[in-house]
């Protein structure tokens, strides 16, 4: 009897421990299909699954009824859907025919997407197209564009610039901080010592009168979506991940910024809570207006001028690039599903995803399309469209693509997360996430 | 003789019989266990042995080039170290405190229906949900908690690098201890009362009737809220991940986020399927023990 429950009890263990980490086999390479029926498609929910919801709701409505197809959207969870999809990829599912993508996956699905070859990229933003493309082949269509821009208290910096005693004050924390005495800056004309001394200026660890708690909020959540806030500050610096296809995080570049994160951190001109946080953290200390300015993604401007969401900031946030003058960019996409058995019908929705009509409707719907002229033309929507548009071909830059780039980014924050926090050593990390980032680019 | 006989053929068709109703009856669970243990282990253990990732999908065997992989990367040690620091300081706090609420709760008094509800209420909460209302209500600028201790002149951060490991002991804590509590409140009400009055007769005190009976009694109840639970913090994933994602950097990385990072996030299959192999073959030998203590009465050593 014990020696049963022992089998048992071991084989439960077993069971628990190992569920979900085997990988299927088999697949038989999808079907083209008939070119009607069924169309499943998953997103991630949010802005971008709410527009596409009303986008797929329109096209059942209409074009699909003509086409003879019918889409079934699932929102899976905004989390985890790169998980799951990983898990139907490996098991050569074809339960899903359009998968959501983006580019920083796009090198590590492509086994398991099928080529688009009719698809004409002219409309969409040079940048996205690019980071959509793996090995010369598109492998998804570029539907909503993400970068970052600064997010700022437009009532502080005017105070601020108008107040000849505020000025002799900024210019005093910036001798201490940078060694020079400069003067407040508009924000569209701020370097990334600028943004330091500003940091300094509005904390009251640094300034006692000053009208908030922390000058920014750093994003330091050891998370894949924080390296590419921290890539800003890299690229700003002149650095880049790799030269010639050599890892190049110990260059001086990565080493100033590393220390920037730190140095925000540890003299607490960022809230010692910035070590966990991310989009939402970042939205909570703007809307709450104990922070004067972050870096933030461009998803995040509406919500902060929207008297409802943010009633004690509604109005006074403003927007201006990046200081250093770089920003990431990358599109989030929807794929064909190699193993798809109803590819030929999928194809059909993605052609319609890909005219001018469902772009709108999806901007209109609350998402930003990768398209400059539907952006241009819809500013009424979201005054933040036309920065978008201007500073995507201005100052946007995609990372590497190459078979590793998600992994890439994971490692990156998870390498480097404890030194933006002063936790560990800048250059020990940085050697860290060099040799790592070695090996994943081969 | 022809009665011995006849008797013995009688003896061997009714064991015939027991043998085939009981390979019917157990047909069911054996089907359950190939399906959903002995599948998925042996699916895991050859995913252990194979080159499976998103990007090569081929599943060729690879030996044991998994195993060195996991070994030469510190990540494993360092998640395994984290896991078994963390278990042990939450299970040993949640059985002293899960033990100390059944003890109360095994009295009467006034308020004990809505004490005891309360009690269970964090239990019934999905941990990933708990993670993400933690989150929410213990931020610095719009949390209530804060708010409250800033409203009395305490200030605190309670996710800086130096406070994000106790505030996950004390989450879990408070999560896990009405596991605890509701299993050894469970033992005591089926505990002989006649035991403590024999031991009150012979003039024992509260302490030595708890330490020399209840506790020697309660053992296997003890020892099955022990593992039960200790096997659950071995496995903590959703309240880590969801409020720091295994960082600043790796440092509240346990070993499920690593399987599940190197799984999810690297697309290395077979690397994950390796490091919950050995994560597995650590544990096993501590299966028989445990499951010998769960069964005992606790009365042996009395005998």
């Amino acid at each position: 009897m014990s020696r049963k429950a022992m089998a048992l009890g071991a084989m439960m263990m077993s069971a628990v421990l190992l569920a979900g980490c085997a990988a299927g086999s088999g697949g038989s390479g999808g079907d083209e299909g008939s070119g009607e029926g069924t169309v499943k498609l998953v997103a991630w929910p949010g802005p971008e699954g709410d527009a596409m919801t009303e986008v797929v709701d329109a096209y059942n409505a209409g074009q699909g009824e003509e086409d003879g197809i019918d889409i079934e959207l699932t929102l899976l969870s905004r989390q985890d859907t790169f998980s799951k999809e990983a898990a139907l990829m490996a098991s050569k599912s074809s339960d899903v025919d359009i998968y959501f993508t983006a580019s920083y996956n796009i090198g590590q699905f492509a086994p398991s997407l099928e080529p688009l070859t009719d698809i004409d990229t002219s409309a969409y933003f040079p940048v996205a197209a690019e980071g959509l493309t793996y090995e010369d082949e598109l492998y998804a269509l570029p539907l909503d564009v993400s970068n970052h821009f600064l997010l700022y208290r437009k009532d502080l910096i005017d105070a601020l610039l108008s107040d000849p005693a505020a000025q002799a004050e900024y210019e005093r924390i910036s001798e201490s901080v940078l060694g020079e005495a400069r003067a407040p800056k508009d924000p569209n004309e701020w370097d990334l010592d600028d943004f330091t001394v500003a940091a300094a200026y509005f904390s009251q660890s640094e300034n006692p009168a000053s009208p908030t708690e922390y000058g920014t909020i750093l994003q330091a959540k050891n998370l894949l979506y924080n390296t590419m806030i921290w890539n800003d500050v890299l690229w700003g610096y002149g650095g880049n991940w790799e030269e010639d296809g050599e890892a190049a995080l110990t260059s001086d570049a990565a080493k100033k910024a590393v220390q920037l994160y730190a140095d925000i951190y540890e003299n607490e001109w960022t809230s010692p809570d910035s070590s966990q946080a991310e989009f939402p953290e970042t939205q909570a200390a703007l809307q709450s207006g104990d922070t004067a300015f972050a870096i933030q993604w461009s998803a995040a401007f509406a919500a902060l001028n929207d008297p409802e969401q943010s009633p004690d900031v509604a109005g006074k946030i403003a927007i201006a690039p990046v200081p250093g003058g770089k920003t990431h960019v990358h599109a989030l996409a929807v794929s064909l599903n190699k193993y798809s058995e109803n590819k030929a019908a999928a194809k059909k929705f993605l052609s319609y995803l890909a005219t001018a009509d469902a772009m709108t409707q999806y901007a209109e719907a609350g998402g930003i399309p990768a398209v400059p002229e539907v952006l241009e033309a819809q500013t009424a929507i979201n005054p933040a469209f036309e920065q978008v548009s201007q500073t995507i071909a201005e100052n946007g830059f995609s990372e590497p693509v190459f078979p590793q780039t998600f992994q890439a980014y994971s490692k990156i924050a998870e390498d480097l997360s404890g030194a933006w926090v002063g936790q560990t050593d800048v250059d020990e990390a940085l050697e860290t996430a060099n040799a790592n980032l070695q090996e994943l680019l081969g | 003789m022809s009665h011995t006989v006849e008797r013995t053929r009688s003896i061997a068709r009714e064991r015939r019989k027991r043998t085939t109703a009981a390979t019917v009856l157990s047909l069911p669970l054996i089907l359950f266990a190939a399906v959903f243990v002995i599948y998925p282990l042996a699916s895991g253990t050859l995913t252990a042995f194979q080159s499976s990732t998103l990007l090569n999908q081929a599943n060729e065997l690879n030996g044991v080039d998994n195993f060195v992989s996991l070994f030469r990367s510190d990540g494993f040690a360092k998640a395994a170290g984290f896991t078994i620091g963390f278990s042990a300081v939450v299970v040993a706090i949640e059985m002293v405190l899960g033990f100390g609420f059944a003890l109360v709760m095994d009295r009467a008094f006034p308020g004990k229906k809505l004490f005891f509800t309360l009690l269970l209420l964090p239990i019934m909460v999905a941990p990933a949900l708990l993670g993400i209302m933690f989150r929410l209500l213990l931020n610095g600028d719009i949390g209530a908690l804060p708010a409250l201790l800033e409203s009395i002149g305490v200030s605190v951060s309670l996710f800086s690098p130096d406070s994000v490991i106790p505030l996950l002991v004390v989450l879990d804590v408070l999560q896990w201890t009405p596991f605890t509590f509701l299993i050894i409140y469970a033992g005591l009400q089926s505990f002989p009362k006649e035991l403590l009055e024999a031991s009150a007769m012979d003039g024992a005190g509260y302490v030595r009737s708890l330490t020399s009976v209840v506790v020697p009694v309660l053992k296997p109840v003890l020892f099955a809220a022990f593992f039960l639970r200790a096997i659950d913090a071995i496995r903590t994933f959703d309240v880590i991940y969801v409020l720091t994602a295994g960082g600043p950097g790796t440092s509240t990385t346990t070993l499920s986020i690593f399987i599940y990072k190197t799984a999810f996030e690297a697309g290395d299959f077979g690397k994950a399927a390796a490091a919950a192999l050995v994560v597995l073959v650590c544990l096993v030998p501590f299966v028989p023990f445990i499951v010998r203590r769960i069964s005992s009465t606790g009365m042996e050593g009395k005998k």
